[in-house]
């Protein structure tokens, strides 16, 4: 991943959704620190997967 | 600036490092004081309400944290994303050394999308599945494989046979047009 362009703009999904592979966080987190419209961005996706915990199925979820 | 750091900086320029020999005790302390309840609260919607799991999933967290101070420069909202990541990642991790998924086994184009049944049901849930089930079928595809069945990037771009570039990509425009829907049913702010 680029540190700069679009492609790194766009790991800011993964990285909300805690999907993102170890090996990339780092480079999206040095992304991060450099972009300001990716931690907007952050913030706005922060929600989903709290959201998406609301349809997860129980195997792959086991909350009671 | 990140907080562990600024934390350290300023609670410790008081002292001199050396003369400081349970400073790493203390970080640890102060990192669970501010964020181990909290964290506590969200791993154990992952781990199913274990209990014992969920607090080695906080220690082994904060550890990392600690481990990591001296490059974790970020504001609180960062490090908190941080180390809801690297949690989600200590137990997807194990979840697969315990065995609990035949994640193998599993056909990819098989529904991972739940409405919970009548007693569960909540409305967040009944929006959030139609929601899911209104976007175009690539964008419902990488939430599924990413999110909902607890794999990362690079895994669900090997069972899908594309590359982790273009996950990320649809996976980003997907979660665009998900809350963009879940904001205008009120679910979403």
């Amino acid at each position: 991943m680029s540190v700069f362009g679009e492609s790194a703009h766009h790991d800011v999904a993964a990285y909300a959704l805690g999907v993102l592979d170890l090996e990339d966080v780092q480079g999206f987190e040095l992304h991060l620190a450099a972009c300001a419209q990716c931690r907007v961005e952050l913030e706005e996706l922060r929600e989903l997967p709290g959201l998406l915990d609301e349809v997860k199925s129980e195997s792959h979820r086991t909350r009671q | 600036m990140c907080l562990v750091r600024r934390q350290l900086d300023t609670r410790f320029e008081r002292l001199d490092p050396d003369d400081e020999p349970d400073r790493d005790d203390r970080l640890i302390r102060e990192l669970y004081e501010e964020f181990g309840g909290p964290l506590l609260r969200q791993v154990r919607q992952t781990t199913g309400n274990d209990l014992q799991w969920a607090e080695d999933v906080v220690q082994e967290t904060l550890l990392r944290a600690w481990r990591n101070a001296p490059k974790l420069t970020w504001e609180r909202g960062l490090l908190w994303a941080w180390l809801l990541t690297v949690s989600r990642r200590i137990v997807i991790d194990g979840r697969r050394r315990r065995g609990v998924r035949p994640r193998e086994v599993e056909p990819p184009e098989a529904d991972s999308i739940a409405v919970p049944d009548t007693a569960d049901r909540t409305l967040a849930s009944i929006v959030v599945a139609e929601a899911l089930r209104g976007l175009s079928p690539d964008h419902r595809e990488v939430i599924e494989q990413t999110y909902l069945r607890d794999r990362t990037v690079n895994e669900a771009a090997e069972i899908l046979g594309i590359p982790p570039g273009t996950v990320k990509s649809r996976l980003y425009y997907a979660l665009r047009a998900l809350r963009a829907v879940l904001k205008e049913r009120g679910v979403a702010n």
